[in-house]
């Protein structure tokens, strides 16, 4: 299995008959380039190992190994076989073009052949594809046609064509088909020259002499191939078997085999931090360091730290080692069932785990098969599970689950799910919705429900009674990873431009169907008449957000990380975009920078605007403002140093620093000393009072404070509601 | 299987991380703490032993504080607890205003030393420990309760939910004594008055212990039917604190309020809360070697070269595709994932019969409406839940659950609200949000074509399942991992010479299926396996020989010559090569890499061998 690639030649016609349209069309040759581009896109994205070549016909110059004597002119080949890469993409942008020569496609068809044949050698390629791009437009020599067709069955050479316009699959009845065409194709049969039916002729011959059932099936349009491939590849991983016995006591087993059927996939590729500058990474390192909660922060070895645990006041030491020898064991692989149980047991909102196994029998073992299908089908039958005790492996820890018999027409198997243990479900109980009459719907408020559930059915069963869902969310590619490609795509060809919008067809595809909207309209303003919703307002809510920062709020990231990545960044990209006037709230640092930069204010002014929104900030006590209170100073005292200003940014930190005991400020303190934000000393501004050695002092004086009491619950409140909003 | 175990680390770090947003440190400071203080009666009475060697009340109680306070340790540590005599000869407490009374424990969080300290007074050595210590003496549970009031009072924490429990075998404390009896209802009033609430355990006494003279006024009255109230034994209510709870306790909280969105305009408040999360072992606290002090971490980002510590706008985030670097801003990346702001947008309903039990990607989270947030949400959110329920229907929603999230489909299955003959809550009224899988998450299998079973052998099986039904319970399973964590925690503060047995009740009992089973076991093989075949042995030969041929090719060390391998690396086709090969690369060039992943691999020796 492993090696399996596929081989694919992307042959493309440049002739002069390429760049012919209809007015207000696009040319056939921009449509194939952008078939082209997409795939190759795709591929670079998904990271297969599939090998892609690219031949053009109908250039001016001739680049291929058959050319000879005047034969195969006119054919190029562009790239060898090889992984398609960015420069591919690069190049079909910069170097592809409308050329003004025509070439026989058959020929360019042969040297795609051959160079199929010569560079595959010594490859393992399981599939051999060859894509033709053409209007057919070219005079193509019926004369080896028979020799060419045996040649592509010999070497099992896939042929697909993408043609300008549709193909009639049986040209007698072609007239009363119209309207199977879907809308948007251009052109049909008739507007043809004769040598394009000519070529059609030849080429539907080569496609049902290689298949006569669906060899038509690998004739498609441009417009069709473009929406298809504008989608990028979803994520595809082989599944990995895990052979085991299921067992039921010790005198019953039965060999299975496991696959991960459904699980959330994830990109294959992280982020990596590289430097702003140089865009190494090399260039960046991250260090974690540990040290004692002493004056000096002395600094101790990684090595020299052991793990311990919470044993309720106490810090109980277990190191590593122990953990190891004490800690549970188990005698690893397993699939044992505990007992079987009424399947209306198992709640589906208590499913645990992050995957669906599906357990098939024994590779090659119809015995096993046999047995398993007794059980799948007994269980089906008795409408009941297994519960199972399921071990991946012995050093992974077991679980409980439940083993579901899944019988479909092609095949059957148990479905594996993760149950609850004890320790992970939380019994909350919510007060109750029916005794409470204001809660109660009134019978018009139920009425209202029902007719808006009627209206947004998304399931409908069609004349035939077959059903038939309008929003099937297994289909849809996972928006993020579309989203996640589609920006690197741009960043990668328009290097220093904005990120793209989002793709019209992507966000249609998370919308609501149309019909739906339509039809949803009138329920939908009956249920706004039958019940009344009215926001509360919350003055702790407005106290922390709307108050304080103006109507441009920033909610705090629930899910920002720890440390220093809570910062805002300096983004030249926004400050170009917007006059700054003042230090806003909502990333004070930035506009304080483009404020000293525009000079519109005096440096005095600017600071105070500053120093107050730092004092906003700070009133908050919660360390994503803290945070942002250290990204401002950080900034003030940039600026500061840059300007040559000291005393400012020197005189405010020193107050600042008296007040903190006053203000309960210790945490913000100690993020601050942690993040090293001096005074500004004579060193560096001339103008500064404050000695190196002084400047440095400033913190460490303050280090260590023995903190006052908890701080008043009631701010901590807030602060959380706040989280919580989200 | 470096694929799988992959997934299990994914799986660790990302539940772990989730544990961290819910048991957030600061939650205690919001919410306030329970507190327990435990007062017990040291009378003599409470030594004598029972008939048989029974334990003596004094004994038992003893058994029950510690059981309390190592249940308190692992599922709410953070909870005050406090341990208070009466009625001894010695007197201890904060300013030594009290007689005979004696403040063992004051209210604190429990540790190992106070288990220990509890552990002591157990027993024969126990109860002359007690009367070493303390001794008994004149009864006034009045200054009893009085000390205990200053306890409180003397604690500057908010407390959330504050209990006393007072042990004794005595219905009338003070013989009679009607001074001292108004004097403790006194007390006992202004203790009450402050929220605390006074629950008797009453211990066996000979004739029977009769609460009604005297404490029926001390001890507050039942809140509701699932209290603890006056109406158990006092033997079931030991047997209740008792029970050890080796589980951490989970807070309610939501995970986030979001709006509902029906439709333009119709927004209904909702909270999402995570009803059942996997529970993980504690996380370890860093501590240095030789002092056992923990220490503080601090991660910085810093240039190579210049040493200097990098602000993260001088830092970028990059990825490589087809041999491109691509580079991006940090606010890049955050904005790339967002699509919209959080909330749960309606698209339409389904049948219920249309969730599919294989669409499983993550634990579901459950819906409650916030009246709060939005007046009239919990008048929509019951018609809704009302009529979905009653049309066996779903309503599929887009789901962005925190701000930055990209979008996610969820089922909101209705969940009537079930309640036991006691009229308790079994189930609360709400939505169970299912999270639905996207293309990208669903594998191709390859099927394999295998024939069915015969009804007959069918038959055998239903057998065979009807004798191994049980009903099942989501709460009867116990994670053996986290249990045998605890109990070596246990052991290891509590100076045990071994922890505590733990059973693994996700073992199947083997024995007792097979005594089930009898001969069906035997007579279902007969149906379905051929004489000698054995399930356990290795799979077929023809397997087995394709593997001996392969894996002797594979066995000797494949290395790539180095400049097959920068060859490799310039063309960015180092994914070609798998990953012993890979491995071996590195071994060769001096990499060193943590992880197993391919990718992870190759970034390393691109990263060595770069251009």
């Amino acid at each position: 299995m492993a090696g399996a690639k596929s081989a694919l030649v992307l042959c493309m016609d440049v002739g002069f008959s390429m760049s012919n349209s209809a007015p207000g069309e696009e040319p056939p040759f921009e449509l194939a380039k952008k078939v082209i581009q997409k795939f190759v896109q795709r591929q670079v994205f998904a990271e297969t190992k599939d090998e892609l070549a690219l031949v053009l016909f109908g250039t001016d110059s001739t680049k291929n190994q058959l050319a000879q004597d005047g034969q195969y002119e006119n054919i190029t080949v562009h790239r060898n076989l090889t992984v398609p890469d960015f420069e591919l993409l690069e190049e079909i942008e910069n170097q592809i073009h409308p050329e003004s020569q025509q070439a026989d496609w058959m020929d360019a068809l042969v040297v795609c052949m051959d160079l199929l044949q010569t560079e595959t050698k010594g490859k393992k390629c399981d599939r051999l594809i060859i894509a033709l791009l053409t209007d057919l437009n070219t005079q193509a020599s019926p004369e080896h046609l028979d020799v060419i067709i045996e040649n592509l069955k010999q070497a099992g050479i896939t042929l697909q064509f993408f043609l300008p316009f549709p193909v009639e699959e049986n040209e007698e009845e072609g007239g009363g088909d119209g309207d199977r065409r879907g809308p948007g194709h251009s052109g049909t049969g008739k507007g043809l020259s004769r040598q394009q039916k000519d070529s059609l002729d030849m080429m539907k011959h080569v496609m049902l002499s290689l298949d006569e059932e669906d060899g038509l099936d690998e004739i498609y349009t441009f417009r069709n191939a473009i929406e298809q491939l504008c989608m990028f590849k979803r994520i595809e991983r082989r599944p990995m078997a895990w052979p085991c016995q299921l067992t039921i006591g010790s005198c019953l087993s039965i060999r299975i085999v496991g696959y991960k059927a459904v699980t959330e996939e994830r990109l294959k590729k992280m982020w990596i931090t590289v430097d702003a500058q140089t865009n190494k990474r090399d260039d960046v390192k991250r260090e974690t360091v540990y040290c004692l909660d002493d004056d000096n922060e002395t600094e101790v070895q990684g090595e020299d730290t052991i793990q311990g645990f919470r044993y309720g006041s106490d810090i109980v030491p277990f190191s590593k080692v122990d953990q190891d020898q004490m800690k549970y064991k188990h005698d690893g692989k397993c699939f044992a069932v505990l007992g079987f149980t009424k399947q209306n047991l198992i709640q589906r909102h208590q499913f645990m785990g992050n995957q669906v196994i599906k357990m098939f029998s024994g590779k090659d073992d119809e015995h096993a098969a046999v047995a398993l299908s007794a059980l799948i089908r007994a269980l089906d039958e008795l409408q009941m599970v297994a519960i199972v005790r399921y071990a991946y492996d012995r050093r992974s820890n077991p679980q409980v689950g439940a083993a579901f018999p899944c019988i479909k027409e092609d095949y059957e198997c148990l479905i594996y799910v993760q149950l609850p243990f004890m320790e992970d479900l939380r019994q909350f109980t919510f007060p109750s919705l029916e005794n409470n009459k204001k809660f109660t719907p009134s019978d018009a408020q139920l009425s209202a429900v029902d007719s808006l559930i009627d209206s947004m059915m998304l399931v409908e069963e069609d004349e035939d009674g077959e059903q038939k869902d309008m929003f099937t969310v297994h289909q849809i590619p996972n928006p993020a990873f579309q989203r996640h490609f589609q920006c690197l795509h741009h960043r990668a060809v328009s290097p220093g431009t904005p990120l793209p919008p989002m793709e019209p067809w992507l966000k249609a595809a998370l919308e609501r169907p149309d019909v739906i909207t339509e039809r949803y309209q009138a329920p939908l303003e009956e249920m706004k008449k039958k019940f009344p919703l009215t926001e509360v307002e919350k003055k702790k809510k407005l106290k922390t957000s709307a108050q304080i920062f103006g109507k441009d709020a920033e909610e705090p990231d629930a899910k920002k990380k720890k440390g220093d990545e809570e910062e805002e960044d300096y983004n030249l990209a926004d400050i170009a975009e917007g006059s700054v006037t003042s230090v806003g709230s909502v990333d004070p640092a930035r506009d304080f920078r483009t404020l000293i930069r525009l000079k519109t204010l005096p440096f005095g002014e600017v600071c105070q605007q500053l120093t107050h929104r730092i004092e906003q900030l700070l009133s908050n006590k919660d360390t994503i403002y803290y945070m942002k209170s250290i990204t401002c100073i950080q900034a003030f005292r940039e600026q500061s140093v840059k300007l040559g200003n000291a005393d400012l940014y020197n005189s405010y930190l020193q107050s600042l620093k008296r007040s903190i005991s006053n203000r309960r400020l210790e945490v913000f303190w100690d993020l601050l000393v942690q993040d090293a934000v001096t005074l500004i000393s004579k060193d560096e501004v001339e103008g500064s009072t404050v000695s190196k050695t002084e400047a440095n002092q400033f913190l460490v004086a303050e280090e260590k404070k023995e903190e006052v009491a908890a701080p008043p619950a009631e701010d901590m409140g807030d602060v959380d509601d706040l989280l919580d909003m989200m | 299987m470096a694929e799988w175990n992959a997934f299990y680390r994914n799986e660790d770090e990302e539940e772990q991380q989730e544990e961290g947003e819910q048991s957030g440190g600061d939650y205690y400071k919001i919410t306030g703490r329970d507190s327990l203080v435990f007062l017990v009666d040291a009378s003599k009475e409470m030594f004598i032993k029972g008939e048989d060697g029974q334990p003596s009340n004094f004994d038992m109680t003893m058994q029950v504080v510690r059981s309390v306070y190592t249940s308190k340790i692992i599922s709410s540590h953070r909870d005050l607890v406090a341990l208070v005599f009466y009625g001894t000869e010695q007197s201890k407490n904060p300013r030594n205003s009290f007689k005979h009374v004696y403040v063992y424990h004051d209210l604190d969080e429990p540790g190992a030393k106070r288990v220990q300290d509890v552990e002591a007074l157990r027993g024969e050595k126990g109860a002359q420990l007690a009367a070493e210590t303390m001794g008994s003496g004149e009864t006034s549970l009045g200054d009893a309760l009085w000390c205990c009031a200053n306890l409180y009072s003397d604690i500057k924490l908010r407390l959330s939910h504050k209990r006393l429990m007072i042990f004794t075998c005595r219905d009338e404390p003070h013989g009679g004594d009607s001074a001292k009896d108004r004097q403790a209802r006194t007390k006992a009033s202004d203790l009450k008055e402050t929220g605390v609430i006074i629950d008797l355990m009453h211990l066996m006494k000979p004739g029977g212990f009769d609460v009604a003279p005297f404490f029926r006024d001390i001890i507050s009255p039942p809140e509701d039917e699932s209290e603890l109230g006056l109406q158990l034994e006092p033997s079931e209510k030991l047997e209740d604190l008792q029970k050890r709870v080796r589980a951490k306790e989970q807070k309610k909280r939501a995970m986030a309020r979001l709006n509902l969105c029906l439709g333009e305009g119709i927004n209904v408040a909702v909270g999402m809360y995570a009803t059942a999360v996997t529970a993980r072992k504690p996380a370890p606290i860093r501590l240095y070697r030789e002092t056992n002090e923990p220490v503080r971490s601090k991660t910085r980002t810093f240039h190579t070269q210049t040493g200097s510590l990098l602000l993260p706008s001088e830092i970028k985030k990059s990825q490589t595709y087809g041999n491109k670097q691509i580079v991006m801003e940090r606010d890049e990346v955050d904005a790339i994932k967002k699509f919209e702001d959080p909330g749960l947008y309606l698209i339409g309903f389904k049948p219920m019969e249309k969730l599919k039990i294989h669409h499983h990607i993550r634990p579901a989270v459950f819906l409650y409406p916030e009246e709060g947030e939005v007046k009239g949400s919990a008048c929509l959110f019951s018609a809704l839940l009302t009529k979905c329920s009653e049309k066996n229907v779903f309503a599929l929603c887009r789901c962005i659950a925190r701000r930055n999230y990209p979008p996610r489909f969820v089922a909101l299955v209705p969940q009537m609200e079930v309640v036991d003959e006691g009229k308790v809550q079994i189930t609360p009224p709400g939505f169970n949000a299912i999270y639905l899988p996207y293309a990208d998450d669903l594998r191709t299998l390859d099927l394999p074509q295998c024939p069915s079973a015969s009804q007959i052998q069918v038959d055998k099986m239903k057998e065979i399942v009807s004798k191994l039904r049980f009903k099942y319970r989501s709460d009867a399973f116990e994670n053996p991992v986290i249990q045998q964590h605890f109990r070596n925690l246990e052991a290891l503060a509590l100076d045990m010479m071994a922890p505590e047995e733990t059973e693994d009740l996700i073992m199947p009992k083997v024995e007792q299926i097979n005594q089930r089973l009898g001969p069906l076991a035997q007579e279902f093989k007969d149906l379905v396996y051929p004489y000698g075949y054995n399930p356990e042995s290795k799979p077929a030969p023809k397997r087995k020989a394709a593997d001996a041929g392969g894996g002797a090719e594979k066995k000797p060390k494949v290395e790539v010559p180095e400049d097959e391998l920068r060859a490799h690396v310039q063309n960015g086709t180092l994914g070609k090569l798998t990953v012993p090969v890979l491995k071996e690369a590195c071994k060769q060039f001096g990499v060193r890499t943590t992880g197993t992943k391919k990718q992870e691999l190759i970034d390393a020796l691109t990263a060595r061998l770069g251009l």
